[in-house]
C-alpha cells in the first residue's frame, strides 16, 4: 500500500506532458491508475515522476470518421465506452468488453489507453484491438505516428511507445455487415482474471473470406494464431469447420503457466475459447448472435 | 497545471466540507481520507484494489480510494459513508441493510453502501443480476452476499422481495 | 415447504419473549454509518508506525543483519531484530506439544533461521507508514538458503530438511485414534472400498479487515496496553505473558469492532509480542496495520490435510462399518495453536453416521509454509470432508444412491443422545429430515430430471451433491490432554457481568470479542427477557476491555459456542441481578420478594400495581442512599453480578482418547446443483440450499446470516481459493490479485431453512453454531463427483479449479488412475 516517494504533476496539455516526459527520465504517465497504482504499491517498478493525464480533454473523446471507423481518446474510461451511444451503434463489442472488465469501480477509472499501454497479459482490450486491426495513434514532440495494434504490444509491460511518446488515441476500423467479432474468456471468476482468452474477427460471405484469431493469456502479449486463420479461410464456417480449424492449435504452442493454469491446460483451453470466439463471430454475421 | 513536486497542496470537498492540506504526492487517497482527515468510515481490506472496502463516490463516480493518489483528488467532490445519513436520519439503504441483516462484521459495509448508492442512482430498479454486478467489486466474507442483495433489492423501485425462497423468512 | 409445518419445529409463536426473535441488531446503526471503531481507526499520542521485515526465502540461515542504513533514514525511531527481541524475553512462547516438538523454541521474531517465506526477521518503527517501509527496505540481510519442504507427507520422511533442529523431526505430534475393531471389520465386511489419497487444501477465509494493533509498553507503570483485533485476547495474553515477563494484570487488552476473523485472528500473538518489545525499546506507542499481502503471506492459513490409504468396510446392505486412514496435517512452520488440531477433529469422529470401527493414525507435520491456526470449521471440516467423500465414493463404487446411503447410515432421531465410539455425546437432531428439506429446497427432483435429459456429451453436465455436517460447539478443553497429558486444561466457560448502573441503566459485559456475530443484540435479548425490559434498554459493552469486562481463560469468540457459553453466562448474571433488584425493590415497597416482579424497568407489586419503584430508585438505594437499607441488604447486594457459565464436562481418558469433547452438535445439511462445462471444466452453481439445526435459535436472522456466510466461504474455497507453494516454498497467491475471493457474481443465492431440535444439555436449548462444518465444500465436491463417468477418477481434492475438474472429466478416456478400488466378498451387488 505504501509507495516510494514520487513526484506528481498534472500538465494542462499533451504537449506539456510530452515536455515533462522528455525532461524526466524516470517519468511515467498516470491515466486511470487501475494497474499502475498497484504496481507502485507493490514497489515492483521505480517511477520518479507521475504525469497525470487522466483529465486532459485532448485525450477524452470518441468520434466517428466518414469511413465508419471510430477514434477513441486514450483516456476514455471503460464505463464511458459502455455508455457511448456511438460505440454501441457502430462497435458493439468494444462496449461489451468494456462492460465486463472487473467491476464498476475499475470501469469508472480505468482507461482504454491505460489498458493497452500497461500491456499486462490479463488486460481485456489488447486481444480485441489486435483482432479488430486497430491503429494506435502515438504523439511525440516530433508529431504523430501510427502503429498497428498487432505491432504495438511488445512484451510484458512493454509496448511500441518510446520515451517521450504518448498514446493519444486508438482508431478502430468499421465493422461492416459481413464482419463478425467474437470475444470469449475463460476466467477464474465471472468478469475476473482470465485464464485464457480469445478474440476473433471473421469476414464471411458464404465462406470465410478472411479471419483473425487472437489468443491472450497464453503469452506475454496477444498473439494471432495464423494456422487457425488459414484453416478457416475458404471454409463454410460450420461448427465442425470451426472446431477442425481450432484443433490446429497444437503442441508447437507453449503457453505460460501460473497458479491459474498449467501450460498444457492453457493450450487445450486456447482451442476451446478460439473455437467459441470464431463461432460467436460467425453467428453474428449470420444474424444468430446473442446479446453481445 | 499542477507543478511537479513530491508534495502537493490539495483541496478536496468531502460530504460538503472543504479541506485544504499539503500531502506527500505518494499518499494514497484512502490514507488521506482516513489518517489525515480522520474520516475512518472508509476502510482498507486489500492492497490490490480487489475488495472495494475503500469505495467512495468521487465527482459522481464510484471509485476505490486505494487506487488513487491523494493529489489526483485535488479539486474533487467526494462522498463517503459518513455523508449518507442526514441529520441523524439513515438513508433508505442504510436502514435496509440494518433491517435485512445485510451486514455482520460491518467492515465491508461502508464500501458496499457506497456501491449500492451509486448503483441505485444510475439504475433505480435493478434486477438481482444487476445488483450482483453492481457490487461485484466489493467483497464480503460474512454474508455470502445473500442479505446484501436482499437489502438493496428492498429499496429498489418496485421492489418485490422474492428471491425464490420457498421458506418462511424471519426478517 | 413451510418450516412451521414441521412436527419438531419450534416456530415464531414465542412473541412474548425477545429470545427467538430476529430483531435488527444493536450494532448496526453505528456500522452502517461508518462509525464502527476498527483497529486501524485507533491511535495513540506519539505513536510510530511499524513495518515487519519478512523473509523472501522459505528456509534459510540468517548470516547477518545490518540495520544501520535503516537507522540512518530520517524519521526512523527504532529497529528490532530477532536476536535482540530474544534477549528482551524471558522464555520462548508456551508450547502445547509434548515430546520432541516441546523443544521447539519460537520467539517474537525469527532467530538464526527463517522457516517460511514471510517469516518476520525484524521490525521497524518510523514516523510515517511510508517511511517505515522505506527503512525496512534498507535493512541488509544476508541469507544462506536451505532446501525447503512444502508437502505435509514428505515432511515426515527422514530425508526431509528439518525445520527445527532442536526437535530433530518435523513431526510435531502423532497419535493413533483406534475405536472398535477396524481390522475385524475389514476382514468381515462384504466390501472394502480403498481410496489411495484424499487432499484437503490450504485456504483462509480472509476477513476483510486484516490484523492490526496499537501497542504501548509504559515503562513507568509496567503496563502493556494492546488495542488489537485479536479474537481471543486473553489466550494471547497467556501466551505472551511468560515470554515477555509481563503478569496478566499488567496487560491491558482491548478491542472494539472487529472486521471478521473466522478463527484466523487467533494466531498472531508473536506479532503482538514483537510490537510490545519494539514499543519498549523505542519508548513510544507502536501502530501496526497489516495489509493484505502481508496477511496472506504470514498471518494465518487453514489446516491442509492429506489422507492416505483409506479403507472402508461396507456391508451388502450399505451399512458402512467404519474406516481407517493415515492423516498428515500440514501445520506450517510454527505451532501457534497446533497441534490442538490433532484432537479437535475427533469431536466429530464418525461424522453424521453410526460408524463403529474407526482408526486414524494422525500426524501433524511442520513444513516451510505459513503457520496455520483455526479457520472456520477448524479441524472438523477437514475430517467431515473426508467422511463425506468416503460416503459418496462408497455409493459410487458399490452402486448405492448417495442420498439413501446417507439416510441408512445417519444417526437417527431416536438415537439421541448418541454416544460416538470415542465417547462424544451427540445431543439431538433429525438428520434424515434435514436432508429431505435441503433436497426439496434445492429442487433436487427437477434437477435430477434435467440431469437425465441432458446426459453427457452435450457440452454441459448437471451434478447434484449434498454435504452433511456437524457443527460441534463448546469444546471440552480437556481434549488438549489427549495431545499432551501434562497440559493443565479442561472444561470451558465464559463470564459475564450484569449490572444496574447509577441511574438505573442495565449493562451487560462479557469476555467475548465478537466479529460480526451480533453478541450485543443476542445478549441484550436474553437479559431483556430475564429483567423484563426491552433490549433497547440493555446496553451491552462493545468489544472487549480487559480492565472492565469479565473474563476467564477460555474467553473469546471462537469455536461455535457463544449461544451456549456466552449466553449461558449472561443468563446467570442477569438472573442474579434480577434477584438483587427484586430483593431491594421488595424492601423498598415493604413487601416480600415473592410479592414483587419486574416489569418494563420497574419493580412492582404483583397484587397492587400502584406500588412500584423504578430501576433508578433501586440504583439510588444501593449506590447513593444506602443508609436507608438494612446492614444485611448492604452486605448482600451490589447490583454488579458476575456469573461464570461452565459446561458439565469431565476430564477425558487420555490413554483411550475417550470422553465427551464437546457439549452440543448443531447440524447443517447442504445441497448443491452444479453445471459443469465439459470442454473447460468450469463449474457453475445452479441452485444451493442449506438446512440448519442449531437447537433453539436466539435470533433467527443472525442464525440464518451465519448459515449464508459459512456456505459462501465454503463455496469460494471449493472452487476459487487455494494457497499453493512452489517447490521452493514461494507462495503462488500472495495477494487478492492471485487469490481470487468469491464475489457477488461467483457466490449463488443460498436458500435456507431450519429445524430446531433443542439441546437437552444447555441452559437455553441452544447449540453453538456458525462454523458450518465446511458443508459447502462437501456438497460442491459431491456435486462435481456426480457429473463424472464411472470410469473417471474420483474427486480427490477439496479444491476444484477448472483445470482440476477438466482433468477429472478427461481421466476416464486418458485411463488415468482412478484412485479407488473395491474388494468384494459377496456377489451380485
Amino acid at each position: 500500500m505504501l509507495l516510494k516517494s514520487v513526484e506528481y504533476v498534472r500538465p494542462d496539455s499533451v504537449a506539456q506532458a510530452i515536455e515533462i516526459l522528455n525532461s524526466n527520465e524516470g517519468a511515467a504517465l498516470l491515466a486511470g491508475g487501475q494497474s499502475l497504482v498497484n504496481i507502485l504499491k507493490h514497489r515492483v517498478a521505480s517511477v520518479d515522476v507521475l504525469v497525470d493525464i487522466a483529465t486532459l480533454e485532448e485525450l477524452r473523446f470518441v468520434e466517428s470518421r466518414p469511413d465508419g471507423s471510430i477514434e477513441i481518446g486514450a483516456c476514455i474510461t471503460y464505463d464511458e465506452l459502455d455508455h457511448s451511444e456511438l460505440i454501441h451503434s457502430s462497435h458493439e463489442m468494444i462496449a461489451w468488453v468494456a462492460s465486463h472488465i472487473e467491476d464498476q469501480q475499475i470501469r469508472n477509472r480505468g482507461t482504454i489507453g491505460g489498458n493497452c499501454c500497461l500491456s499486462d497479459p490479463t488486460n481485456n482490450f489488447p486481444p480485441l484491438l489486435v483482432a479488430m486491426d486497430a491503429t494506435m495513434n502515438i504523439q511525440s514532440s516530433s508529431g504523430m505516428r501510427q502503429v498497428r495494434a498487432e505491432e504495438f504490444f511488445k512484451g510484458y509491460l512493454m509496448t511500441a511507445i518510446q520515451p517521450g511518446e504518448i498514446l493519444k488515441s486508438i482508431t478502430v476500423p468499421p465493422v461492416p455487415a459481413d464482419v463478425g467479432i467474437g470475444y470469449v474468456s475463460l476466467s477464474v471468476g465471472e468478469d475476473s482474471k482470465a485464464i485464457v482468452r480469445s478474440s476473433a474477427w471473421v469476414k464471411l460471405n458464404g465462406v470465410v473470406q478472411e479471419a483473425r484469431v487472437v489468443l491472450a493469456r497464453v503469452s506475454p502479449i496477444p498473439v494471432r494464431y495464423q494456422p487457425m486463420e488459414e484453416a478457416l479461410r475458404g471454409s463454410s464456417a460450420t461448427p465442425e469447420d470451426i472446431a477442425r480449424a481450432a484443433s490446429v492449435i497444437g503442441s508447437d504452442f507453449e503457453p505460460v503457466a501460473d497458479s491459474h493454469g498449467s501450460s498444457e491446460y492453457r493450450r487445450e483451453m486456447a482451442r476451446v475459447v478460439a473455437k467459441r470466439a470464431v463461432l460467436e463471430a460467425v453467428e453474428k454475421v449470420r444474424g444468430e448472435g446473442g446479446s453481445k | 497545471m499542477i507543478t511537479q513536486s513530491a508534495t502537493q497542496a490539495i483541496e478536496v470537498t468531502i460530504n460538503g466540507k472543504t479541506y485544504r492540506r499539503v500531502v506527500e504526492s505518494r499518499q494514497l487517497l484512502v490514507h488521506f481520507i482516513r489518517d489525515t482527515l480522520g474520516l475512518t468510515g472508509t476502510h482498507i481490506g486489500c492492497d490490490t484494489g480487489s475488495c472495494g472496502a475503500c469505495s467512495i463516490i468521487m465527482n459522481g463516480k464510484l471509485v476505490k480510494s486505494c487506487m488513487l493518489l491523494a493529489p489526483q483528488a485535488d479539486g474533487a467532490v467526494i462522498e463517503t459513508v459518513e455523508g449518507l445519513a442526514h441529520d441523524g436520519e439513515l438513508s433508505a439503504l442504510q436502514e435496509s441493510f440494518r433491517d435485512h441483516h445485510g451486514l455482520q462484521c460491518g467492515y465491508c459495509t461502508p464500501g458496499m453502501l457506497m456501491a449500492a448508492t451509486y448503483l441505485l442512482r444510475n439504475n433505480p430498479s435493478p434486477s438481482e443480476e444487476e445488483i450482483r454486478r453492481g457490487i461485484k467489486g466489493n467483497i464480503c466474507r460474512c454474508t455470502g452476499y445473500v442479505n446484501i442483495v436482499r437489502s438493496i433489492k428492498a429499496v429498489a423501485d418496485g421492489a418485490q422481495l422474492d428471491m425464490g425462497d420457498g421458506v418462511a423468512k424471519e426478517v | 415447504m413451510s418450516a412451521a409445518s414441521n412436527g419438531r419445529t419450534a416456530t415464531r409463536e414465542r412473541v412474548t419473549t425477545w429470545t427467538g426473535q430476529g430483531i435488527p441488531r444493536k450494532e448496526d446503526d453505528r456500522l452502517v454509518q461508518g462509525e464502527g471503531s476498527f483497529i486501524d481507526d485507533m491511535g495513540m499520542q506519539g505513536q510510530g508506525y511499524a513495518w515487519f521485515v519478512r523473509s523472501p526465502h522459505a528456509h534459510a540461515r540468517i548470516v547477518s543483519i545490518d540495520v544501520s542504513p535503516a537507522l540512518a533514514l530520517d524519521g526512523v525511531y527504532a529497529v528490532l531484530t530477532g536476536e535482540e527481541a530474544k534477549s528482551m524475553c524471558q522464555e520462548p512462547f508456551f508450547r502445547i506439544a509434548p515430546g520432541a516438538a516441546s523443544h521447539i523454541e519460537e520467539w517474537p521474531l525469527a532467530v538464526g533461521k527463517v522457516r517460511y517465506q514471510g517469516d518476520a526477521v525484524a521490525v521497524v518503527l518510523a514516523d510515517t507508514r511510508e517511511n517505515a517501509r522505506d527503512a525496512a527496505e534498507l535493512i541488509e540481510i544476508e541469507y544462506d538458503p536451505l532446501p525447503a519442504v512444502v508437502d505435509g507427507v514428505e515432511a515426515a520422511e527422514s530425508s526431509a530438511p528439518i525445520l527445527h533442529e532442536e526437535a530433530g523431526t518435523n513431526v510435531a505430534w502423532n497419535g493413533v485414534f483406534n475405536y472398535g475393531d477396524i481390522d475385524w471389520a475389514l476382514e468381515n465386511a462384504d466390501h472394502v472400498v480403498k481410496i489411495d489419497r484424499l487432499h484437503f487444501h490450504r485456504f483462509s477465509s480472509t476477513p476483510i479487515e486484516a490484523a492490526g494493533a496499537v501497542v504501548d509498553w509504559d515503562v513507568g507503570s509496567g503496563v502493556v496496553t494492546i488495542h488489537t483485533n485479536h479474537q481471543m485476547p486473553m489466550f494471547a495474553a497467556m501466551f505472551m505473558g511468560p515470554t515477555l515477563g509481563v503478569p496478566i494484570n499488567k496487560f491491558s487488552f482491548s478491542s472494539r469492532d472487529i472486521g471478521g476473523a473466522f478463527g484466523t485472528k487467533i494466531g498472531f500473538y508473536p506479532q503482538l509480542a514483537a510490537l510490545a518489545l519494539l514499543s519498549k525499546k523505542a519508548g513510544r506507542p507502536v501502530k501496526w496495520t497489516e495489509y493484505r499481502t502481508e496477511n496472506l503471506l504470514s498471518s494465518t492459513h487453514g489446516n491442509e490435510r492429506t489422507f492416505l490409504d483409506i479403507e472402508v468396510p461396507v456391508m451388502a446392505d450399505g451399512t458402512i462399518l467404519g474406516f481407517k486412514t493415515r492423516a498428515y496435517d500440514d501445520v506450517g512452520a510454527y505451532l501457534h495453536y497446533e497441534p490442538l488440531g490433532g484432537v479437535i477433529w475427533s469431536q466429530v469422529l464418525p461424522g453424521c453416521y453410526k460408524l463403529k470401527h474407526i482408526k486414524v493414525d494422525y500426524s501433524a507435520t511442520l513444513t516451510n509454509k505459513c503457520p496455520v491456526s483455526p479457520n472456520r470449521g477448524y479441524s472438523r471440516m477437514q475430517h467431515l470432508w473426508l467422511i463425506e467423500r468416503i460416503v459418496d465414493t462408497v455409493a459410487r463404487e458399490l452402486g448405492f444412491d448417495p442420498i439413501e446411503l446417507r439416510k441408512l447410515n445417519f444417526v437417527q432421531p431416536e438415537d439421541y443422545p448418541y454416544e460416538t465410539p470415542n465417547g462424544c455425546v451427540y445431543d439431538s437432531g433429525d438428520l434424515p429430515r434435514s436432508l429431505d428439506m435441503a433436497l426439496e429446497l434445492v429442487e433436487a427432483d427437477y434437477w435430477r430430471a434435467r440431469q437425465k435429459e441432458l446426459g453427457k456429451g452435450k457440452g454441459k453436465r448437471i451434478g447434484i451433491g449434498v454435504g452433511s455436517t456437524l457443527d460441534s460447539g463448546t469444546n471440552n478443553f480437556g481434549q488438549a490432554r489427549i495431545i499432551n497429558p501434562e497440559l493443565p486444561f479442561s472444561g470451558n466457560g465464559e463470564a459475564a457481568i450484569a449490572k444496574l448502573d447509577l441511574y438505573g441503566e442495565v449493562n451487560v459485559n462479557l469476555g467475548t470479542s465478537p466479529q460480526g456475530q451480533g453478541h450485543e443484540t443476542t445478549a441484550a435479548q436474553v437479559a431483556a427477557d430475564i429483567l423484563n425490559v426491552s433490549p433497547d434498554k440493555v446496553t451491552v459493552s462493545i468489544g472487549f476491555e480487559q480492565a472492565n469486562n469479565s473474563y476467564i481463560g477460555f474467553s473469546g469468540t471462537y469455536a461455535s459456542q457463544f449461544a451456549v457459553t456466552g449466553l449461558g453466562a449472561v443468563m446467570g448474571a442477569a438472573q442474579k441481578l434480577r434477584d438483587e433488584i427484586l430483593e431491594v425493590g421488595a424492601y423498598a415497597l415493604g413487601l416480600s420478594k415473592d410479592e414483587v416482579e419486574l416489569s418494563d424497568g420497574v419493580c412492582v407489586s404483583k397484587n397492587d400495581p400502584s406500588k412500584s419503584i423504578p430501576f433508578i430508585g433501586i440504583a439510588n438505594l444501593v449506590y447513593t442512599n444506602n443508609a436507608v437499607l438494612t446492614p444485611e441488604l448492604r452486605e448482600k447486594v451490589s447490583l454488579t453480578c458476575r456469573y461464570v457459565y461452565t459446561p458439565p464436562f469431565q476430564v477425558p481418558d487420555t490413554d483411550r482418547k475417550w470422553g465427551n469433547l464437546t457439549l452440543t452438535y448443531a447440524s447443517q445439511i447442504h445441497a448443491c446443483v452444479v453445471e459443469v462445462d465439459e470442454e473447460t471444466g468450469e463449474v457453475k452453481i445452479l441452485a444451493y440450499a442449506a438446512v440448519d439445526d442449531c437447537g433453539r435459535r436466539i435470533n433467527p436472522a443472525i442464525v440464518e446470516g451465519q448459515v449464508h456466510g459459512a456456505a459462501g466461504l465454503g463455496i469460494a474455497a471449493a472452487l476459487y481459493e487455494s494457497f499453493d507453494y512452489d517447490e521452493d516454498g514461494q507462495l503462488m497467491q500472495p495477494s487478492f490479485y492471485e487469490y481470487h475471493v468469491g464475489t457477488a457474481l461467483d457466490i449463488p443465492h443460498i436458500r435456507t431453512s431450519y429445524i430446531e431440535s433443542p439441546s437437552p444439555f444447555t441452559p437455553n436449548g441452544a447449540k453453538g453454531m456458525g462454523e458450518g462444518g465446511g458443508g459447502a465444500l462437501h456438497a460442491v465436491c459431491n456435486a462435481i463427483q456426480d457429473t463424472l463417468d464411472k470410469d473417471d477418477a474420483i474427486v480427490y481434492d477439496s479444491h476444484n479449479s477448472w483445470e482440476r475438474v477438466y482433468d477429472l472429466l478427461k481421466s476416464g478416456e486418458r485411463q488415468a488412475p482412478r484412485g479407488v478400488s473395491v474388494l468384494s466378498r459377496v456377489s451380485g451387488s
